[in-house]
């Protein structure tokens, strides 16, 4: 596990959630992914080269970790479990700034925008101390992600827009920072993030899962 | 003093841009600057940032009271409880597949308890109690409810509080009639081959509470018809059925774990 998640995993909480992963482990969900064409294929696609795939491409994987983001500050602000108001005001804020991310790149790639994956946050929605771990993880590799996409972005254009997310996401990462006890900014420089090194993250924490079977084609045997 | 503080820096901008200005006409030779200068495109260097390529829209809050129903999927089978405690009684076993194959579900219908391990309420098929946490899957959320009438033969779709769908229902006939109460839909079946289920039958957590014996455990679900010429009225065993024209425009707008309310 990377170190950002180890700092802020002290309870082991993600690598609990990691190791308590079903008979779905963590490779079948990439896989099954892939192969269902869903938003984690973004991920799992990137080449050991790092070939720029094209700013569609790097709009696509920003937007499945708007959704990781959104998904969870809002699934936290439902629940209502957060005990302090300090916790609920940031989950709050937090939520209605990523949604604000989402529909802003949904919009830019209209029908090349991917699916939203499934999320299940294995109850890090439901405990303040867990959720306030979970956050400071999701924003600093939010900033990461971001910088390390930076040098591909071809549009000028584009490029302004994501420093712009960028450097939300850092304020967000001190913010959550500062409410886990943690120096906020204590580096004098970040590292970037890869494609590959954020896809290992994400899938190190078993949040993204396999939509659950609902359709059938079974012949009906209700009573008519 | 805010003042001063002001103009002296409104000074220090000003002789920045004359020094930059002054630098730029100048004959002596290029001096190598490592950051912001060499940063700023070389036609202008005063030329402001391109615009954003995205429009990023105002943050919003969800609203107060928002109308949203949870559901999860079942991890496995398992047990529902009078209360959250893995010491109270056990009220029944919600296996993790239906009759139909489908990936069973619950409506989670309050807010988790922290008793050493959380535990959320839950409605199923059958059952309204507390489940473990682990043994749920990931929360999804619906803005949709449908409420049946079974005295004015009526199927109501609403959206965010909003009527977005009605059609005229035939439902149970007096011997088997639809029970009425509060269920949710479990899942979609599609492309079968069977016309008086019609080409779309939604699979309910409602039971039929006479016809016990049905095979797969009498489920009551909202399907089209092959005799359309029936509706509305009471004229099913406790399904709730529909035009195929309506069954059809009902599956493009309502998902898989909405409310039902039967009257």
């Amino acid at each position: 596990m990377d170190t950002y998640f180890e700092q802020f995993d002290r309870d082991g909480a993600l690598r609990e959630t990691e190791a308590a992963l079903p008979a779905e482990t963590r490779r079948d969900l990439l896989l099954g992914a892939l192969a269902g064409g869903t938003a984690l294929a973004l991920f799992a696609s990137e080449p050991a080269s790092a070939a720029t795939k094209g700013d569609v491409a790097i709009l696509n994987y920003a937007l499945v970790l708007e959704y990781l983001q959104s998904s969870f500050y809002t699934e936290a602000e439902r629940r209502k479990a957060l005990r302090t108001a300090t916790a609920k005001q940031t989950a709050r804020v937090l939520g209605s700034v990523e949604r604000a991310h989402v529909a802003a790149l949904e919009q830019a790639l209209g029908s090349a925008a991917v699916k939203r994956p499934f999320f299940d946050f294995r109850g890090t929605t439901e405990n303040e101390d867990a959720f306030i771990r979970t956050g400071v993880a999701f924003e600093d590799l939010g900033a990461a992600a971001y910088k390390g996409q930076a040098h591909r972005i071809q549009s000028k254009a584009l490029l302004q827009a994501a420093i712009s997310i960028h450097s939300v996401e850092a304020r967000h990462a001190a913010w959550i920072r500062y409410l886990a006890g943690t120096t906020p900014a204590s580096s004098a420089f970040d590292e970037p993030k890869t494609m590959a090194q954020v896809n290992r993250l994400v899938a190190s924490t078993g949040f993204i899962v396999r939509r659950p079977t609902t359709r059938s084609r079974r012949r009906p045997r209700f009573t008519g | 003093m805010i003042r001063g503080a002001a103009l002296a820096a409104l000074g220090g901008v000003t002789i920045g841009v004359a020094l930059l200005l002054l630098d730029r006409s100048s004959d002596s030779p290029p001096v190598t600057r490592p950051s912001l200068v060499a940063a700023v495109p070389a036609d202008d260097p005063l030329a402001p940032a391109p615009a954003p390529g995205l429009s990023i829209p105002a943050p919003r809050l969800l609203a107060n009271g928002e109308a949203v129903s949870v559901w999860a999927p079942l991890r496995a089978s398992a047990v529902v409880r009078a209360a959250p405690s893995s010491n109270a009684s056990a009220l029944g076993t919600l296996p993790a597949r239906t009759p139909e194959g489908t990936t069973n579900i619950a409506l989670v219908t309050g807010n988790g308890v922290d008793r050493q391990a959380l535990w959320v309420p839950v409605r199923a098929a059958g059952l309204t109690g507390w489940i473990s946490r682990a043994a749920l899957g990931g929360y999804q959320t619906v803005d949709t409810l449908l409420e049946v009438d079974t005295r004015a033969f009526t199927a109501t779709l609403h959206r965010a509080g909003r009527v977005v769908f009605s059609a005229p229902v035939g439902v149970g006939t007096v011997d088997a009639p639809t029970p009425t109460g509060d269920f949710f839909v479990r899942n979609v079946l599609t492309r079968y081959s069977s016309a008086a289920y019609g080409p779309i039958a939604f699979g309910t957590s409602a039971r039929s509470e006479t016809l016990t014996d049905w095979p797969a455990g009498g489920f009551v679900g909202i399907h089209g018809t092959d005799r359309p010429d029936l509706l509305p009225g009471r004229v099913s065993h406790g399904c709730i059925r529909l035009r195929n024209i309506d069954i059809l425009a009902l599956a493009r707008l309502m998902p898989v774990g909405t409310p039902v309310t039967i009257t």
